[in-house]
């Protein structure tokens, strides 16, 4: 616990996190994401299966404004930085974190075809804005943070935890999610991105549990 | 530290090989028992007593169609009772609908589903039997069975994986012998069975399981027509509703009623326009309604329960009236009892393979003396399949001798091994019948000694049936455990090994001085991953879809771990980041990129599977484009292949005279192959042609000599002067001095490696642009520049207890290229015509060869290039001043290497192993589990091939260089 009591306190600069603003943002996310589906199934009479690309698109364009104003909040250095800053970064982390997914999801066998750009385009989108964009707002161009983060998997304050986490599970759940692909099931599901999106949004509310779960069991550690 | 010798550890290494070996062979026997099976088609002899000297008589033979009916008929002496045949199959059709089971009658409903059926079972104008079926209770090979009378095993369905036509002798090639017109309604099965043999067909496709409707209106929309014409003999009618109604809802689905009375119509069409109304002079018609397997409560099949087995054979037609004979108890028989049964009935001789006996009740038209020839005729082609099966079989007393007239007419007791009772069983019931004859010429025939007769006949015919059903589907369970257990042992042989040498490695770094020690104790996903992945394919081998589509599995797999180490090379990158070392890392991560690029391009390459093979695919597409973009596409991959081997060997080989020839060799032999392409430019046939066998026979041998003249002279050739080891000569007595000689001798090996290690990967790469389809010409080149490429990254990647990581790694690649070449899991996609370039005669062993070179091009390329992979490792901090032999060091050098395929590979075999005797009653074993057990077994071989290459040519560089390091301490020592 020692050393890393002191690097916290070598980080003072970051705007620390209490539990029950963490429990608004996880929330303030997950019921987002609720809202999405409804609002597609209920206003516009489609689903993730049915209409894949409208819907990806509908939950990025819905949550991008919740999710980049939200962490921006958080952002790293907030005395040099100012908030607006940060938003611009998460805006300019939405296109660059989609085309890194994009290109991971090819590596890993995504079909390439015109029939597939639309999907493609919203799925990456989507998974840009869980994965990248939060850690853009927050971190800017701090590289040792974002190797901390991704390469190491190294969370150590609340918002470490708040990004690294559900980055991770969204990516995860996204893996497992490809399984069912080849499958001779027959079911309208089974296409790309479909399956890889439901499994990236179940990996993304996992772990938005765990992370919430995480800083409420440090929160309790250090009140000790 | 006690660690394992070296030799100790090869001869575990070996022991374990060879226990998987003797228990996969134990195995495959077990499981597909193999059964020799007469070849060529019954003729005029089958109506001879079988004679111990076969002297055949094959121009008879050939005699015309109708000739043949009269000779048939002569010699048999019994008179064909009918020459027309109506054969109905229902798919999936149970017994128990139409006749009960137990002696109870089938349900209500399902009676009056079929009145007219029931009617004709009524008042004895029909009879029925249930018909036992073999497992696997699929069409196809049920198909077989009814009309060959024999149980096919798996490997003649292997064996014969081009054609799916039927070669063997059966009941449709003795029709058409015999110049029968035959019309076949219904399942394009018949079709694919029985090409050409058909006067006019209309096939359907049992593609949409959905369909219960249209798939027999399809069938019955010509039946009214069919009917009223007379110029076919036989008419094949296969309706596959009933299947799909089982396969949608059910045993018990609401459909199944209906479906039953449309089956019901179609059999009083038949029976009304075709038996009941015919003239004498138009000849009688029989017919026959069989279902080729039953089905499960929830409506699948095949494997062997009884709901699964009990298939339907119903005669309608027959001139006897029957009903006296059939009681609801004694009215089963085996599905291959058809094929006698209507050879009999119809004139022919019985198919040679037929291992069934014919159903008694039918022959009752027949007189006495008729009824025991037609038992005689059944029991000599029994007795000829037997003799086939068992080759000493000879009887004493048998008619084939020539005597027994001399012999005494003594009924005896029969008992002992099979042979002897088959004999004996065969022999009493050849002399009751003798007996019988000779009675009957001189007195009123006696009532019994016929039937004695008949039971004598029966009793042989039986056990001999039961016998040879019983070696065809048999599967010894103790050989099978056997089998599974030496696997099993042979498994945890090799991963204790492998442990073993783990933690030696392990121990060891922990004692080097560097100061590795605070990178090792971190948590390593990779290692995870790994073993997460041999998880991850055991548990994916029980999906028969999964393994149709393992290229999904292998792909996402390789690409994974890539990725992780990608993520690793950016972790490298923030702890070297002080060292300045971010070169190193930026070359891993570009190599890293290379490798996922080139593996997404492989992908992409072939579709590959089975399910989705229409998708489109870079393969299909520049096959669209033409022969000539084909071509170049070929040409550039060929040259770009020779261009970037050339660049690795100048750019590593130290030695500039060795490179030189080593260079110049393969560089003869790429342009060869490039002579080769571009000679074929205009086609592929022209590649029979005299000149071009040479051209591609001449490249091989240099091929060869090149390759293994670098492997037997480089250790020799390689410069190892005493400068080099004298430069401490004045202490070369000393511990220290030792250690340097160590130190040198291991970089001499390295160097000598690295070169082997190159001509290796070039020569097999350029040896498969000769071999593959020209298609497969820039996956070869994509192939070689992974290689190259994860060798750029290992040889960065300093930690050696991760070195299996890196192995599975080469391991997972190798699989990976299996499948980017258009191979898959069923033995269709196996390149044949490759198998025979440059190849003069015909010769099976050579073709075998080159087929498993060009199937498994990317394994056995990338366990080959673990040679070069050894050579980059830094192995150096292992020579520590105590070793005074370096077998340690040797050990430490190809433990993984070698040990990590074998083991791998042996996990997923036996694993296979389980998963396949799990699935033995499996709908699609036969289809998807089989062929993808061969695929095993021949990586397995794969695996065995690539290893020992390895272990032989490490071993052989290392001990020539000991003796020459040895040689020269004598010369220092007397000079």
């Amino acid at each position: 616990m020692k050393p890393k009591k002191s690097k916290m306190g070598v980080r003072a600069s970051s705007i620390s996190v209490s539990t029950s603003e963490a429990l608004v943002v996880h929330l303030t996310i997950g019921l987002g994401l609720a809202l999405c589906f409804s609002v597609a199934h209920n206003v516009h009479f489609i689903n993730l299966t049915s209409h894949p690309s409208q819907v990806l698109g509908l939950i990025w364009a819905f949550q991008c404004p919740t999710v980049i104003l939200l962490y921006s909040r958080y952002r790293k250095d907030p005395e040099r930085c100012s908030y607006w800053k940060a938003v611009g970064r998460g805006v300019l982390g939405l296109p660059a974190g989609a085309v890194v997914n994009a290109l991971g999801a090819i590596a890993l066998g995504a079909p390439v075809g015109i029939q597939y750009l639309p999907k493609t385009i919203n799925w990456s989108l989507m998974m840009s804005l869980f994965t990248i964009v939060p850690a853009a707002s927050v971190f800017g161009s701090s590289w040792t943070d974002w190797q901390r983060i991704f390469a190491c998997t190294k969370p150590i304050d609340p918002v470490d935890f708040m990004i690294c986490l559900p980055a991770h599970g969204v990516v995860v759940g996204a893996w497992f999610g490809a399984w069912p692909v080849p499958l001779d099931w027959e079911r309208p599901w089974q296409e790309w991105p479909i399956c890889v999106s439901y499994g990236a949004i179940a990996g993304y509310l996992v772990s938005l549990v765990a992370s919430f779960g995480f800083i409420l069991v440090r929160q309790h550690v250090k009140g000790d | 530290m006690s660690g394992l010798s070296c030799t100790k550890l090869t001869l575990f290494t070996v022991a374990g090989v060879a226990i998987q070996l003797v228990g996969l062979s134990l195995f495959v026997f077990g499981f597909f028992p193999v059964k020799p099976t007469l070849p060529g088609h019954s003729g005029a002899e089958s109506f001879r007593a079988p004679t111990c000297n076969s002297i055949r008589n094959e121009s008879l033979n050939d005699l015309p169609p109708h000739h043949l009916t009269s000779l048939y008929k002569d010699l048999s002496g019994i008179p064909p009772a009918f020459d027309r045949l109506i054969l109905m199959v229902i798919d999936g059709l149970p017994a128990e609908f139409v006749l009960g089971k137990d002696g109870e009658p089938p349900r209500k409903d399902l009676m009056e589903a079929m009145p007219y059926t029931q009617s004709l079972l009524g008042n004895g104008m029909a009879i029925g039997y249930h018909a036992k079926a073999a497992p696997p209770t699929v069409t196809m090979p049920r198909l077989k069975a009814m009309v060959s009378g024999a149980i096919g095993g798996f490997l003649d369905v292997a064996l014969n994986f081009n054609t799916q036509a039927m070669v063997d002798d059966n009941l449709l090639g003795q029709f058409f012998k015999i110049g029968w017109k035959m019309v076949m309604l219904g399942d394009e099965t018949w079709l694919k069975l029985f090409p050409g043999l058909f006067m006019r067909h209309d096939g359907v496709s049992s593609f949409f399981v959905k369909d219960t409707v249209q798939v027999d209106q399809n069938v019955s929309r010509h039946l009214g027509h069919e009917l009223s014409r007379d110029d076919w003999n036989f008419l094949i009618l296969h309706y596959l509703g009933l299947d799909h109604v089982g396969h949608t809802g059910g045993r018990n689905s609401a459909l199944m009623a209906p479906k039953l009375t449309e089956m019901d119509e179609v059999v009083k069409m038949i029976h009304m326009t075709n038996i009941l109304n015919q003239k004498n002079d138009q000849g009688q018609t029989l017919l026959v309604v069989v279902s080729d397997h039953g089905m499960t409560e929830s409506g699948n099949h095949g494997g062997s329960s009884y709901e699964e087995t009990d298939s339907l054979a119903l005669f309608i037609g027959l001139k006897n009236d029957v009903s006296d004979y059939l009681s609801s108890t004694h009215n089963n028989v085996d599905q291959v009892d058809i094929a006698p049964t209507l050879a009999l009935l119809l004139g022919v001789p019985i198919p040679k393979n037929n291992v069934g006996v014919l159903i008694p009740e039918i022959f009752g038209y027949l007189s006495e003396d008729k009824q025991l020839k037609a038992l005689e005729l059944n029991s000599w082609q029994l007795v000829r399949l037997l003799q086939a099966q068992i080759p000493g079989l000879s009887c004493r007393n048998h008619p084939c001798d020539g005597s027994g007239g001399d012999q005494e007419s003594r009924v005896t007791k029969c008992y002992g091994s099979i042979e002897r009772m088959c004999c004996c069983l065969y022999t009493n019931a050849a002399l009751l019948k003798k007996s019988w004859m000779s009675k009957e010429v001189s007195r009123s025939n006696s009532r019994k000694d016929y039937t004695s007769t008949v039971a004598a006949y029966y009793e042989f015919l039986r056990t001999a049936s039961e016998w040879l059903s019983r070696r065809a589907t048999d599967k010894p369970v103790s050989l099978l455990t056997l089998g599974i257990a030496a696997m099993f042992l042979s498994c945890l042989i090799l991963l204790s090994l492998l442990f073993h040498i783990y933690k030696e490695v392990y121990t060891r770094e922990m004692q080097c001085p560097f100061d590795l020690k605070s990178i090792m104790q971190t948590w390593c996903l990779e290692e995870t991953f790994i073993l997460g992945v041999t998880l991850i394919l055991i548990i994916s081998m029980t999906s028969s879809s999964l393994v149709e589509e393992e290229q999904y599995i292998w792909h996402f797999m390789a690409s994974t771990l890539h990725l992780l180490l990608l993520r690793k090379a950016i972790q490298s990158c923030v702890h070297s980041f002080s060292r300045g070392q971010n070169k190193t890392s930026g070359l891993q991560m570009s190599s890293i990129c290379v490798l996922l690029i080139s593996g997404r391009i492989l992908r992409g390459w072939h579709q590959g599977g089975v399910n989705w093979t229409n998708l489109p695919d870079i393969s299909k597409w520049l096959e669209k484009a033409g022969n000539d973009n084909v071509k170049s596409v070929q040409l550039v991959a060929c040259l770009l292949v020779i261009a970037l081997s050339l660049y690795a060997l100048v750019l590593f080989g130290s030695n500039r005279n060795i490179v030189l020839v080593i260079g110049f060799s393969f560089l003869v032999s790429g342009l060869l192959v490039v002579q080769n392409i571009l000679k074929h430019q205009d086609g592929m046939f022209a590649s029979s042609s005299y000149s071009a066998n040479t051209l591609v026979q001449i490249t091989y041998a240099i091929l060869g000599v090149s390759t293994s003249g670098t492997v037997i002279a480089l250790p020799w050739l390689v410069p190892f002067s005493i400068s080099e080891t004298g430069l401490s000569h004045d202490v070369y007595m000393s511990s220290a001095s030792s250690e340097v000689q160590n130190k040198s001798l291991l970089m001499k090996l390295r160097e000598s490696l690295f070169l082997i290690g190159w001509a290796y990967i070039s020569c097999w790469c350029l040896l498969q642009l000769l071999l593959q389809q020209t298609i497969n010409s820039m996956p070869i080149l994509l192939l070689h520049v992974q290689t190259l490429a994860s060798m750029l990254y290992f040889s960065y990647s300093g930690l050696h207890h991760n070195q299996w990581v890196e192995v599975s790694a080469f391991y997972f690649l190798g699989m990976a290229g299996h499948f980017a070449l258009g191979n898959s899991n069923s033995l269709a996609t196996i390149d044949v015509a490759g198998a025979f370039i440059g190849i003069s005669s015909h010769s099976t062993v050579l073709s075998g060869i080159l087929m498993f070179i060009i199937t498994y091009a990317s394994p056995m390329l990338f366990i080959l290039s673990m040679v070069m992979y050894i050579s980059l490792k830094d192995t150096s901090y292992f020579v520590s001043p105590s070793d005074a032999d370096l077998r340690q060091l040797l050990k430490m050098m190809i433990g993984f290497p070698c040990l990590l395929p074998l083991g791998l590979n042996s996990i997923l075999l036996t694993a296979y192993t389980i998963v396949l005797v799990f699935m033995s009653n499996h709908l699609f074993v036969w289809s998807v589990f089989s062929p993808k057990y061969i695929y095993v077994c021949t990586t397995t071989i794969c695996v065995y091939v690539g290893v020992s290459v390895i272990a032989a040519t490490v071993t052989y560089a290392y001990l020539v260089l000991g003796l020459r390091r040895k040689k020269q301490y004598k010369l220092r020592h007397q000079q």
